[in-house]
C-alpha cells in the first residue's frame, strides 16, 4: 500500500468518523437519558442542511425576498415619508441577492434543529413516556416523524438537489502529496472541538450535570430536585443540534436532498450498537473505528462492499457482546 | 344450537358473503384505475398482515419485513429479465429467497432484545438496499429494474383482462389470511403470545424461545416474498423505493391502524389505506392545494395518522370493531336472559 493511500484512508476515516460521531453521540445521549431511540435523527440532519441552505444560498430566502424588495423600491418614491423610511430596507433586501452566507446560515440551522427537536419531543415522545412498551412505540412514531419531515421538505423545496457553500474556499491541502479538501480538514478539526464542548457542557454546566443525573437514575434525580420533565426535552434539543451540525457539514460535502441522512443514520446505528448504547465515550470511539473500517474496506475491497464489511463486524460484535463493546447494563 | 355453534355459523356466512362479493367485484367495477388500486391494496394487505405475525403476535420489532417483500420482487424480476425464467417459477423462487433472507436476519436477531432487534433488522433491510444499488448492471440501480415481463399463460396476457390479476392476488390474500389465522390460533401462535407477554414464565414452561422466534420470522416472510414477485410482474418494475421510509411508514400504518395482533385488521385497513393514499395522490383537490408535488403529501398524512392512532386508538380499527360487536352481543345476551326470566 502506498503512502498516499494510507494518508487518504486516514483522512477519509477521520471525516466519516467525525460525521458518525456527531450523529451517534446525539442518539446515544437521548437513549441514555430518555431511554428512547430516535429514528428521525437522520431527518434532523436533513433539516439542518436545508435550513442552512435556505438562509445562506442565493436560491433560498434571498430569492424569495427579491420581489418584496423590488416593490418597496418601486413604490417607495411615491409613498412619501413612510416610503422614504422603507426605501433603505428595500435597497438592503435587493443588495443581499446572494444570500446571507453561512455566518447566518449555521446559527439558523442550529435554531431550526433545536426547535424541530423540541416539537418532535412534545408530539412524538412525551405522550408515551412512562407507559409500558414506550420505547417501541416511540420507534414507530419517530419513523412516522421522519417520513413526515422528508416528504414535507420535498413539498416545500422540491426534489431537486441543492448544495451548500463550502465554509472555506481555496485549493486543497497537500499532505504527503495527498490532496485533502479544506471542507474535510474543517470537519476533522471542528468535530473534536464540538464534542469537547459537549463534554464540557455535560461535565461542568448545571444543565449538563442534570442530564447525566437523569441518565444515571431518574428517580433519584427527581428526589434531589431536578425537574426530569424539563431535562427530557432539553436532551432532545441538544441531540437535534448535534444532528443539525452534522447536516451542515454533510451539506458542504455532498448534495442536499430530502432523503439525505438516511444512510448516515444507518451507520450511526452501527456505531451506537458497536460502541454500546448510552455510553458516550464508547460511541465516539466506535464512530472513529467504524469510520476507519469503512474507509479502509472501501479502499482495499470496493466502495460498495464497505457496508457489508461493516455489517459483518456489527453482527459479530452483537453475537459476542450483545450490549456493544463498551455498553453497560441496560435493557 | 349452542351459542358457540351459532357464532361459528355466523362466521361461515360472513366468509361466504365476503367471497361472493369479492368474486362479483370485477363484474361490477369497470374502472381500470380502481381495479388497479384494489390489486395493489390486496398485495399490501398480504405484506401488512404477515408483518402482524412478527410485530403483533411475536412482539418482535422486525423492521426487515419490507425487505422480504423487496427481495421477492427483485428475485422474480431478475430471474425473468436477466435469465428469461418464467414468472410462474420466479414468483415461488421469490418466496424461497425471502424465506432464506428471513432466516439469515433472524439468526442474529433472536439473540437480542427490544431496541437492539429493531436496530439490527432495520440495518439489515438497508444493507439489502445498498447491495441492490451497488449492482446496477443486475438490479437497475437507483432507477429500479425495468422491463419486468407481465404475467401470462400461453397467449393470454393478464393485463388484458379485468379478472386475472384481481383473482390471482385475491386468491393469494385468501390463502395468506387463512394460513395466518390458523397459525395464530394454533399451539405455535399461543406459544408466541406467551413469549411476548411473559417471556421468563413461557421459557420456564419449556417453550424454546429462539426456535419459535426464528419460525415466526420464517413463516411471516413466505407470503410477502410471493406477493413481491407478483408485485414486480404486475407493475412491470422492481424499484428500490420499496425499502424507503415512505413505504415502510405506509405499511406500518396498515398494521397499526388495523389493529396489532388481529390479522384481519391489517388485511382490511391494508386495502382501505391503499385507496385513501393513492386517491389522495391523484385527486384534483390535493393538486390545487399543494401544487404539483402532491405525492409526498399523502405520506405526511399517513405519518400523522400513525401518530394519532398510537396516541388515541392503540388497539386499532379491528379492536374497535371487536369491542362494539362484543357490546352488541352482551346487550343481546342480557335481552334473551330477561326474556327467559319473564317466561
Amino acid at each position: 500500500m502506498t503512502l498516499e493511500a494510507i494518508v487518504a484512508i486516514i483522512a477519509g476515516g477521520l471525516v466519516s468518523g467525525s460525521l458518525y460521531a456527531l450523529m451517534a453521540s446525539g442518539l446515544s445521549l437521548v437513549w441514555g437519558t430518555v431511554r428512547m431511540f430516535n429514528f428521525a435523527h437522520g431527518a434532523l440532519v436533513m433539516v439542518g442542511a436545508y435550513s442552512a441552505w435556505y438562509v445562506s444560498n442565493r436560491g433560498g430566502i434571498a430569492k424569495a425576498l427579491q420581489p418584496i424588495g423590488k416593490s418597496i423600491v418601486a413604490n417607495g418614491e411615491e409613498a412619501g415619508a413612510l416610503g422614504g423610511l422603507l426605501l433603505p430596507l428595500g435597497e438592503w433586501i435587493l443588495s443581499i441577492k446572494g444570500g446571507f452566507g453561512l455566518a447566518l446560515g449555521v446559527p439558523f440551522a442550529i435554531l431550526c434543529c433545536g426547535l424541530v427537536g423540541y416539537i418532535m419531543y412534545v408530539l412524538l415522545v412525551k405522550p408515551f413516556v412512562g407507559k409500558p412498551g414506550a420505547d417501541l412505540v416511540v420507534i414507530i412514531t419517530t419513523i412516522a416523524g421522519a417520513s413526515f419531515m422528508q416528504n414535507g421538505v420535498q413539498v416545500i423545496f422540491g426534489p431537486r438537489y441543492k448544495q451548500l457553500d463550502r465554509i472555506l474556499k481555496g485549493p486543497p491541502l497537500q499532505i504527503l502529496e495527498t490532496a485533502i479538501g479544506l471542507q474535510e480538514v474543517l470537519i476533522i478539526v471542528l468535530t473534536p472541538l464540538t464534542l469537547f464542548l459537549l463534554h464540557l457542557f455535560l461535565k461542568h454546566s448545571k444543565l449538563g450535570l442534570a442530564i447525566r443525573a437523569v441518565a444515571q437514575n431518574d428517580d433519584f434525580a427527581h428526589l434531589v430536585g431536578i425537574n426530569v420533565s424539563q431535562i427530557y426535552p432539553l436532551t432532545f434539543v441538544v441531540s437535534s443540534i448535534l444532528a443539525g451540525l452534522c447536516g451542515v457539514m454533510l451539506g458542504g460535502l455532498f448534495f442536499i436532498l430530502p432523503t439525505m441522512g438516511a444512510q448516515e443514520l444507518l451507520f450511526a446505528f452501527v456505531v451506537v450498537v458497536f460502541g454500546g448504547l448510552g455510553s458516550l465515550p464508547g460511541t465516539i470511539v466506535g464512530a472513529y473505528v467504524i469510520g476507519f473500517i469503512r474507509e479502509s474496506s472501501a479502499y482495499i475491497i470496493d466502495l460498495y462492499w464497505a457496508p457489508v464489511v461493516l455489517f459483518a463486524t456489527l453482527i459479530i460484535v452483537l453475537i459476542f457482546r450483545p450490549r456493544g463493546l463498551m455498553g453497560g447494563e441496560d435493557s | 344450537m349452542t351459542p358457540m355453534d351459532e357464532r361459528r355459523n355466523i362466521r361461515y356466512v360472513i366468509w361466504a358473503l365476503g367471497i361472493a362479493v369479492f368474486l362479483a367485484i370485477p363484474h361490477v367495477v369497470t374502472d381500470k384505475f380502481l381495479m388497479h388500486l384494489a390489486i395493489l391494496g390486496m398485495l399490501y394487505a398480504i405484506v401488512a398482515s404477515n408483518w402482524d405475525l412478527t410485530l403483533g403476535y411475536a412482539g418482535v420489532f422486525n423492521f426487515a419485513h419490507l425487505a422480504f417483500f423487496g427481495i421477492g420482487a427483485y428475485t422474480s424480476g431478475i430471474l425473468a429479465v436477466k435469465y428469461g425464467i418464467s414468472p410462474w417459477l420466479g414468483i415461488p423462487a421469490g418466496g424461497l429467497t425471502a424465506a432464506l433472507a428471513s432466516i439469515l436476519v433472524s439468526i442474529p436477531a433472536i439473540r437480542l432484545r427490544g431496541i437492539y432487534v429493531a436496530l439490527l433488522t432495520f440495518a439489515c433491510s438497508q444493507l439489502v438496499l445498498l447491495l441492490l444499488l451497488s449492482q446496477p448492471l443486475i438490479t437497475g440501480g437507483q432507477q429500479g429494474l425495468t422491463g419486468v415481463p407481465q404475467l401470462q399463460i400461453g397467449d393470454f396476457l393478464f393485463r388484458k383482462s379485468r379478472f386475472a390479476h384481481f383473482y390471482l392476488v385475491g386468491f393469494l390474500l385468501l390463502c395468506s389470511t387463512i394460513f395466518l389465522r390458523r397459525l395464530v390460533t394454533s399451539d405455535f401462535g399461543l406459544s408466541l403470545i406467551a413469549l411476548r407477554d411473559f417471556e421468563e414464565y413461557a421459557v420456564a414452561r419449556g417453550i424454546p424461545l429462539a426456535r419459535q422466534r426464528l419460525l415466526a420470522f420464517l413463516l411471516s416472510s413466505i407470503f410477502p416474498g410471493l406477493a413481491g414477485g407478483v408485485y414486480a410482474h404486475f407493475l412491470i418494475v422492481a424499484s428500490p423505493d420499496i425499502f424507503g421510509f415512505s413505504l415502510t411508514t405506509l405499511l406500518l400504518s396498515m398494521v397499526l391502524v388495523g389493529g396489532v395482533a388481529t390479522i384481519y385488521g391489517p388485511v382490511l385497513v391494508g386495502v382501505v389505506m391503499t385507496f385513501v393514499s393513492e386517491l389522495m395522490a391523484t385527486s384534483a383537490w390535493m393538486s390545487d392545494v399543494f401544487g404539483i408535488s402532491r405525492g409526498p403529501v399523502r405520506f405526511m398524512f399517513v405519518a400523522v395518522l400513525i401518530v394519532l392512532t398510537m396516541r388515541f386508538f392503540p388497539e386499532g380499527v379491528w379492536g374497535l370493531i371487536k369491542r362494539f360487536s362484543a357490546r352488541a352481543r352482551d346487550a343481546q345476551g342480557t335481552a334473551t336472559e330477561e326474556q327467559s326470566q319473564i317466561t
